[in-house]
């Protein structure tokens, strides 16, 4: 064995300062995750400074632990309140809440935990034993193929829309539409901002987010609040949560199921490692491949409910190492948070690229180590989390709307310090309420908003430089390989409606003869 | 200004509890005028994590222990930087606010998108200038900037070049280059790829040919082997990069680049300007500054306010003259233009929703709850918490505008008053805290300081 990996293995699991700066992280990860509008790059941004004076070592300590931690932690109020805490959690805030609201919320958080680990040490192995090998695959993504990917990202969305996929075409759609007005970042122009230098900015998909979720959420419940008892009731669902006694289902759910948890992981850490594409992508598009249960709206199918929850977080928690295969590798960033940590390297006098994995093994041994140890704290910690958001859902009702309110307008001024995103939060929250009670799904809308603009690029680009021609899109073997895919994609679809369409009626005759089923 | 808290006070009586509390912790540090007195907002029209960030947190960090008052840095970004450049130019001029101000600031308004120049803030300090370098794939066949020129003179319009967006810095680098060698300025096809990050990437995928960006942007992926720099646009080599020759050295007379510095808005009284430059100078003569800015590879180029203030005019009439040239204007129509792809969209999204009217998918969902009277003035009540909030939170400050409107909404829900006053006096105090303190995230400063 190198020598170098007993080293490593000494400077992370005996020094103390490691352990209290993964601690730390772990504790500020978890609060900033679980509240809408802290995103995990602007966390990132504040841990900076601390980084200035922390040994390398803790330093990355630090930054893996608080974005493993933030990644979980958005579930919390993605299940408990149907908020996403992060844009990744978006993709499954229906499926989430919907069982917390049948009063399954611990056996969901706990799953999500459960499967955030696993995802987040497969990503972890992907990257100690792939790393190198996936770096060169990366490299083979020309404009082309991002097109594809973001085409196959949202079409995802599109075909996890339970029983309406042209309501969930719409709400790409819209969002798509929404993330173009402002200065468009290929022609430098504008575009729907009438004059007004605060949309040049355009339209920021944190604000609208926590509006289409969050405000329209609170709006809904204000409107039932008489209804259901005085509002001085909790919430639906609000029985007590039991950790421990979730516990070991949720673990049993993961082994039962290998070949599904390794196909998200890779998903996950695939997509992950791709500029431009991150967990929010990642854990649409697992999610559309798990897709597959049929879904049955008169009776809620919670166990395909909790494996479809646990595919989509392990993608989403595995797409966090994937981002570091191409930074420490070619120092270029896969997302917002590496990009950061490329600089607090630098600073150290680490410059990635792959002369790090001969000039500073240690390094090298000492970040693998370090994703494997934060995600194992993250079970306890995370634990304690749900323990205390399952506190919340004890409030009544009259309470604890007008407090999730004023966090959702903190979190919408959070993102930018400006008080326009708080009116495009609010403009969101009556958007959203009013899609909502249409049956027009919510978190297609952000997706659309988040990959309008990357989308759009790609495009032009593809465009500009074949010269209009529109063979330019399959034109590469790994452009095909990805638009056989959608095609794939498409088609499967389109057969499972029509077989769900004609099953029904055989089901109903046979569920009389087998109500156990 | 003590006595205007006191009216302020009396004006809001109802709140007496909140205010008393409020009061005694602002007499500690109220006093005779003091500046700065309250936390500096140090505005970054960039996201976070670029180069232009990294910078401004540095000098944030430093600056903070200089003036013993935070110093918060928030990303204003979007729009090409009209967005942040605008806030800056535009904050009070108090002293409060700084702008990391950089070379956009020269191009926007020549571009016509904003008003905004170089003319609309005081600045402060120059901290650095990066020179443009252009790259290849290691596997290329030129391997000087000759080399490239007789390429491009050869076969115009077939190399297609990145770094940024259409009409960036790193666009205009190129450009004007060519235009100086007596070529046509879209010679090279120029794909708009926003940032050097993705632009490297697809000159390794083979998607571009040519990328132009910072030196240390490239630095990684040049110790790699993967690309090499055929030249860097400045005067002289930089120290961080000896290896690589200029353009001059090889034969042509361009040099471009970007820079970035410290401004304020105008009109910011003349002794706060002075102590905030003399604060920023002790920081940025720092060894620990240097060295931060030696390692992660940024070129430190100091200038003080007059000299700054000449650079930039300088550089103003040097876009000018790229911007509005003829050259550049061919470069700037596009083919595909803005509102191709928001008219696909536009027709896609009605082409779904007629379908859905069609069928009438639109219709209430079954299980939506059925709007009442009583409901929907209770929905209104966040309407009016949200409007209140933007109406009152900047004149007001953040805390006795969000606890009188979370006071307002719980009693107007019907909780009783013992509870809904303790839900506010304890949960916008500890908000406050853990946001504005623990987070950094300025929240609006009102009539307490708070």
């Amino acid at each position: 064995m190198d020598p170098a990996i007993l080293d490593a293995a000494r400077q992370v699991l005996l020094d103390p300062v490691v352990w209290t700066a993964v601690i730390g992280a772990a504790i500020y990860g978890v609060f900033v995750g679980a509240v809408p509008g802290l995103t995990a790059t602007m966390a990132m941004a504040l841990l900076v400074p601390v980084t200035y004076w922390l040994p390398p070592l803790p330093a990355l300590a630090a930054v893996v632990t608080m974005v493993a931690c933030a990644i979980f932690s958005g579930d919390i109020p993605t299940i408990l309140l149907r908020i996403p805490g992060t844009p990744a959690s978006a993709a499954y805030a229906d499926i989430g809440n919907g069982l917390s609201a049948r009063g399954k919320g611990d056996q969901a958080l706990v799953t999500s935990l459960v499967f955030s680990v696993a995802g987040g040490l497969f990503g972890a192995v992907v990257l100690i034993l792939l790393g190198s090998q996936l770096a060169q695959v990366g490299t083979l993504f020309s404009p082309a193929e991002h097109f594809w990917l973001y085409v196959l990202g949202l079409t995802c969305a599109v075909v996890v829309s339970k029983d309406a996929p042209l309501k969930g075409a719409m709400a790409v759609l819209l969002g798509l539409l929404v993330s173009t007005v402002g200065l468009s970042a290929v022609h430098a122009r504008s575009r729907f901002t009438l004059g007004n230098p605060e949309l040049y900015q355009g339209i920021g998909f944190i604000p609208a987010m926590i509006g289409l979720f969050g405000v329209s959420e609170v709006l809904k419940n204000l409107l039932t609040l008489e209804a259901s008892g005085h509002g001085s009731v909790p919430l639906e669902g609000s029985s007590r949560i039991r950790v421990l006694r979730a516990l070991p289902g949720s673990v049993g759910r993961l082994f039962r199921r290998p070949i599904s948890s390794l196909r998200s992981g890779s998903i996950g850490a695939l997509i992950g490692m791709l500029p431009g594409a991150g967990a929010d992508i990642a854990s649409w598009v697992s999610l559309g491949v798990s897709s597959r249960s049929r879904q049955d709206p008169d009776q809620p199918d919670d166990e395909g409910a909790l494996d479809r929850l646990g595919d989509a977080t392990t993608a989403n928690s595995s797409a966090l190492a994937g981002a570091w295969i191409p930074a420490l590798i070619f120092g270029i960033p896969g997302d917002s948070v590496t990009a950061i940590v490329i600089g607090v390297l630098m600073m150290k006098d680490l410059r990635p690229g792959p002369e790090i994995f001969e000039k500073q093994p240690i390094i090298v041994y000492g970040l693998y180590l370090i994703f494997i140890l934060a995600n194992l704290v993250l079970l306890p910690i995370g634990l304690l989390a749900i323990k205390a958001g399952g506190l919340v859902l004890r409030a009544p009702r009259r309470i604890l709307m007008p407090v999730i309110l004023l966090f959702c307008v903190l979190g919408a001024y959070a993102i930018n310090g400006s008080t326009f995103d708080v009116g495009v939060m609010l403009a969101s929250g009556l958007i959203g309420f009013s899609l909502e009670r249409r049956g027009v799904p919510l978190g297609p809308v952000v997706l659309g908003i988040i990959l309008g603009g990357p989308l759009e690029e790609r495009l032009i680009q593809v465009l500009t430089s074949a010269d209009g021609s529109a063979i330019a899109f399959i034109d590469r073997w790994p452009a095909r390989i990805l638009a056989l895919i959608w095609l794939a994609l498409l088609f499967a679809t389109l057969l499972q409606r029509r077989t769900a369409l004609v099953r029904p009626s055989q089901e109903s005759s046979e569920g009389v003869d087998t109500p156990g089923d | 200004m003590p006595t205007m808290i006191r009216s302020s006070l009396h004006r809001c009586a109802p709140l007496t509890l909140l205010m008393l509390l409020a009061l005694s912790l602002h007499v500690g540090c109220s006093g005779e005028e003091r500046f700065p007195d309250r936390p500096i907002m140090l505005i970054c029209p960039w996201s976070a994590g670029g180069g232009t960030d990294t910078v401004s947190r540095k000098v944030a960090a430093m600056l903070e222990q200089e003036l013993g008052v935070p110093v918060n840095v928030v990303n204003a970004t979007g729009g090409s930087g009209v967005t942040g450049h605008t806030r800056g130019a535009l904050a009070p001029p108090d002293g409060h606010t700084l702008t990391m101000i950089t070379v956009e600031l020269n191009m926007l308004h020549w571009r016509g998108l904003t008003n905004i120049g170089p003319d609309d803030f005081r600045p402060v300090m120059l901290l650095n200038q990066d020179a443009a370098a252009l790259f290849v794939p290691a596997d290329s066949p030129w391997h000087t900037i000759s080399d490239l020129r007789e390429a491009v003179a050869e076969a115009p319009r077939l190399l297609k070049a990145s770094g940024t967006a259409q009409g960036g810095i790193w666009h205009v680098s190129v450009a004007g280059w060519l235009d100086s060698e007596g070529l046509r300025a879209d010679d090279i096809l120029w794909i708009p790829i926003n940032g050097a990050g993705p632009s490297l990437d697809a000159l390794m995928s083979g998607g571009v040919d040519l990328v132009c960006c910072s030196l240390p942007e490239a630095a990684s992926l040049m110790d790699a082997g993967r690309v090499r720099c055929l030249g860097v646009m400045a005067e002289d080599r930089i120290a961080d990069f000896p290896d690589v020759p200029t353009f001059r050295e090889q034969g042509s007379d361009w040099s471009m680049g970007g820079w970035r510095g410290l401004a304020l808005p105008l009109g910011v009284p003349e002794d706060r300007a002075e102590l905030l430059v003399t604060a920023i100078d002790r920081v940025i003569q720092s060894d620990e500054y240097l060295d931060f800015m030696q390692r992660t590879g940024f070129n430190v180029s100091p200038a003080r306010p007059g000299e700054f203030w000449e650079i930039m005019a300088q550089f103003d009439r040097q876009m000018g003259a790229i911007l509005t040239g003829e050259a550049f204007q061919s470069v700037r129509r596009t083919r595909y233009g803005p509102m191709i792809f928001p008219g696909v969209i536009l027709a896609l999204l009605g082409v779904s929703l007629a379908i859905l009217l069609f069928r009438g998918g639109l219709r209430r969902a079954p299980d939506a709850p059925r709007l009442d009277r009583a409901g929907v003035s209770r929905m209104a009540l966040v309407l009016l918490f949200v409007v209140g909030y933007m109406a009152l939170a900047s004149q007001v400050g953040y805390v006795l505008t969000a606890s009188t409107l979370l006071l307002g909404m719980l009693l107007l829900l019907g909780v009783r008053w013992p509870v809904a006053f303790a839900t506010a006096a304890v949960l916008v105090p500890s908000t406050y805290q853990v946001f504005a303190v623990g987070l950094r995230v300025p929240l609006p400063w009102g009539w307490l300081g708070w």
